[in-house]
């Protein structure tokens, strides 16, 4: 018999018995809807976490501490370090920075400012290395060369409770205190420019950030070498490779090498598997429903044993009477998918919505400082072409393999027992 | 003529529990083309039996058969089926119609098995319910047509693919005598102008007695084969 045929039989056949049909068909769409919700989430999920960490760390940027988690942090770096990762292969661009953690900014009022740091960098290799985050409001500009008391301040440093107690052309006091809160050095720098604001990302936020040249850092008391050197790679792909280049120009531990893009694919490994396990359980369901099928089917070859013992009488092949269980499995498993494909899109944007407002009155309740628009966590389902192929080729598949056991018991139906058979 | 069925030493025994009982014990007997044989016996002796056994729904444990010259016994299933789907028309006591497909739908499911198109085979099997006098009755499904009515479609549904044997098991036994009879004068007339050869199980002497010739079945055993003249009596 033709396939066609075969599926059109099988149709008619399926809405002889509407009722039955219908809720056999439900078992799968249940199955298709939780997979496919779930797929549509978890692929959201993770095109935002991804898109977050895209953000948050310039992927590109290798940032190298002295010492190691195992070893404890080394002394700080001096430029022959400096020259030796820069002479490594792919490195594009290295710039050194001066982290000065116990740095307190006063402004003329003596209000202290909210920066948690001072940074003492190369504005111009800076600018290049970071040219997302290195961007001032207008009416400031970066120091030049000569001007070695200038300084620049994150947006949330020259901000308090919502004042500004810091602007350009101000000037304001950069102390630096022993561990006993003693000052043992003061000096004024004048503000060149202020920061955009760019949210937390990535390691650090340069909101709370404020930056002096490198050379007036270095000739403080107290201030030996870099604390991090940040180096650019001609291209992410070459990033581990780099990292290594880097590591073997230092003795082992001597360093950390935190390369973002390998950060990141662990992340995405880790969403993978997450996925995955969420995907494994929602087919749970679907198994369910083909236990369903089997059952119904079973049930339905014994009602119609007699029918099939006409059909092979009549000159049907016990092949013949396979394909029609089969092609009514099947068609099951098509209409359930047909059905489920699009309640479960339906049902991911309902639970995206749900979730993110949990999340959003979470965040407002547990935070301290107000999260900015861009910090606010929102699920997106995504839709997705694969998981939407896999979801329906698993419901046919599913169906058939389940439709086999009660269809071969049909097609082996001895005919003359089954033209008995009340 | 020649013989268009040809049955030798076929010996069949069905277990009921552990006793195995035998159904057919030794039958031998050839039938020509063209032929309208009837096989008598009471309820019992093995007519069903033999039926199946040359309508290749079952396999003789010893003997052998041949249709139109052809071992069935060497046939796998598949070429089985294929035989009964070209070769045989099935008519049965209960008219064994599916009762969700209109009689059209019927008619026309060996064509569908067959692979003939739908469109083609729609045409055909109306011709066919013309043929039994069911062109206006095409529609309506078994449960809304009479006895008689339904083994008429049946009978339609196994000339439909103009099988060379058609077998018929008890095809009045459902019918009142006198939708019987006409069922039965009906088969015959198809015989004669078609020139199908027909096998018909009955019970009943008189239908038996309408035949070319007898085959009188007791306890699985030929007791007598009869040549009977033609005789339309009622």
């Amino acid at each position: 018999m033709k396939l066609t045929r075969l599926m059109t039989m099988a149709l008619e056949n399926l809405k002889q018995r509407k009722l039955r049909t219908s809720l056999t068909t439900l078992g799968v769409v249940i199955g298709i809807t939780t997979i496919i919700a779930l797929a549509s989430l978890g692929e959201g999920f993770r095109f935002d976490v991804k898109k977050r960490m895209e953000q948050g760390f310039e992927l590109n940027v290798l940032i190298i501490f002295p010492g190691s988690f195992m070893a404890g942090l080394g002394p700080g770096f001096n430029r022959t370090d400096v020259d030796a990762i820069r002479s490594v292969d792919n490195v594009s661009l290295v710039t050194p920075l001066v982290t000065m953690p116990t740095a307190e900014l006063h402004n003329v009022n003596d209000t202290k400012l909210g920066a948690f740091t001072v940074g003492g960098i190369n504005f111009t290799e800076m600018q290049e290395m970071l040219p997302e985050r290195f961007r001032l409001m207008s009416g400031g500009h970066f120091p030049t060369v000569d001007e070695n008391k200038s300084i620049i301040l994150g947006y949330r440093a020259s901000i308090l409770n919502d004042t500004v107690v810091a602007k350009v052309e101000d000037n304001v006091t950069l102390m630096l205190k022993d561990r006993y809160g003693r000052i043992f050095y003061n000096a004024t720098f004048k503000v060149a420019g202020i920061l955009e604001e760019g949210g937390t990302s990535g390691i650090t936020n340069f909101d709370y950030w404020a930056f002096i040249p490198a050379e007036t850092a270095l000739k403080m008391p107290g201030v030996e070498g870099y604390q991090i050197i940040l180096a650019k790679v001609a291209d992410t792909k070459y990033s581990e490779h780099v990292a290594k280049g880097i590591r073997s120009k230092f003795s082992e531990y001597s360093i950390t090498v935190f390369v973002p893009s390998s950060l990141m694919r662990q992340v995405d490994n880790i969403l993978n598997i997450i996925q995955i396990f969420l995907m494994a359980i929602a087919s749970i369901s679907l198994l369910v429903a083909g236990v369903g099928i089997m059952n119904i089917m079973t049930v339905a070859v014994m009602e119609r044993t007699r029918e099939i013992g006409i059909m092979k009488a009549i000159g049907a092949k016990s092949r013949t009477i396979l394909g029609m269980f089969l092609a009514e499995a099947a068609l099951v498993g098509v209409i359930g998918g047909l059905i489920g494909v699009p309640t479960g899109y339906g049902l991911s944007f309902a639970l995206a919505n749900t979730l993110s407002t949990l999340i959003q009155s979470s965040q407002q309740t547990t935070s301290v400082v107000q999260p900015s628009q861009t910090e606010r966590m929102m699920i997106n389902p995504l839709f997705s072409l694969e998981w939407t192929i896999i979801a329906f080729a698993f419901a046919i598949i599913v169906c058939i393999i389940f439709g086999l056991y009660p269809a071969r018991k049909a097609a082996k139906l001895n005919p003359v027992e089954a033209l008995r058979y009340e | 003529m020649t013989a268009i069925l040809e049955v030798q030493g076929v010996k069949k025994s069905y277990s009921l529990g552990k006793v195995l009982v035998p159904a057919l014990q030794n039958v031998s007997f050839n039938v020509k083309e063209g032929e309208f044989l009837t096989i008598f016996g009471p309820s019992g002796s093995g007519k069903s039996t033999l039926l199946h056994l040359i309508g290749c729904l079952d396999r003789p444990d010893e003997g052998e058969i041949f249709i139109g010259g052809l071992n069935v016994l060497k046939l796998s299933d598949d070429k089985l089926a294929e035989l009964r789907l070209t070769r045989i028309g099935f008519i049965f006591q209960f008219f064994n119609l599916l009762p969700r497909l209109t009689a059209l739908k019927n008619v026309e499911l060996p064509l569908t098995i067959a692979g003939v198109p739908e469109k083609e085979a729609v045409n055909i099997a109306e011709e066919m319910l013309k043929l039994v006098g069911l062109e206006a009755r095409m529609n309506h499904k078994p449960y809304e047509l009479s006895g008689g009515e339904q083994q008429r479609v049946a009978i339609a549904r196994a000339l439909i693919n103009n099988p060379k044997i058609v077998l018929a098991d008890e095809p009045t036994g459902n019918l009142d005598t006198k939708t019987g009879w006409e069922t039965v004068q009906f088969m015959k007339k198809l015989n004669e102008e078609k020139g199908q050869t027909f096998i018909v199980v009955t019970h009943d002497p008189h239908i038996a007695e309408t035949a070319d010739r007898i085959i009188h079945l007791k306890d699985g055993l030929i007791e007598g084969i009869k040549e009977a003249p033609r005789r339309n009596k009622q």
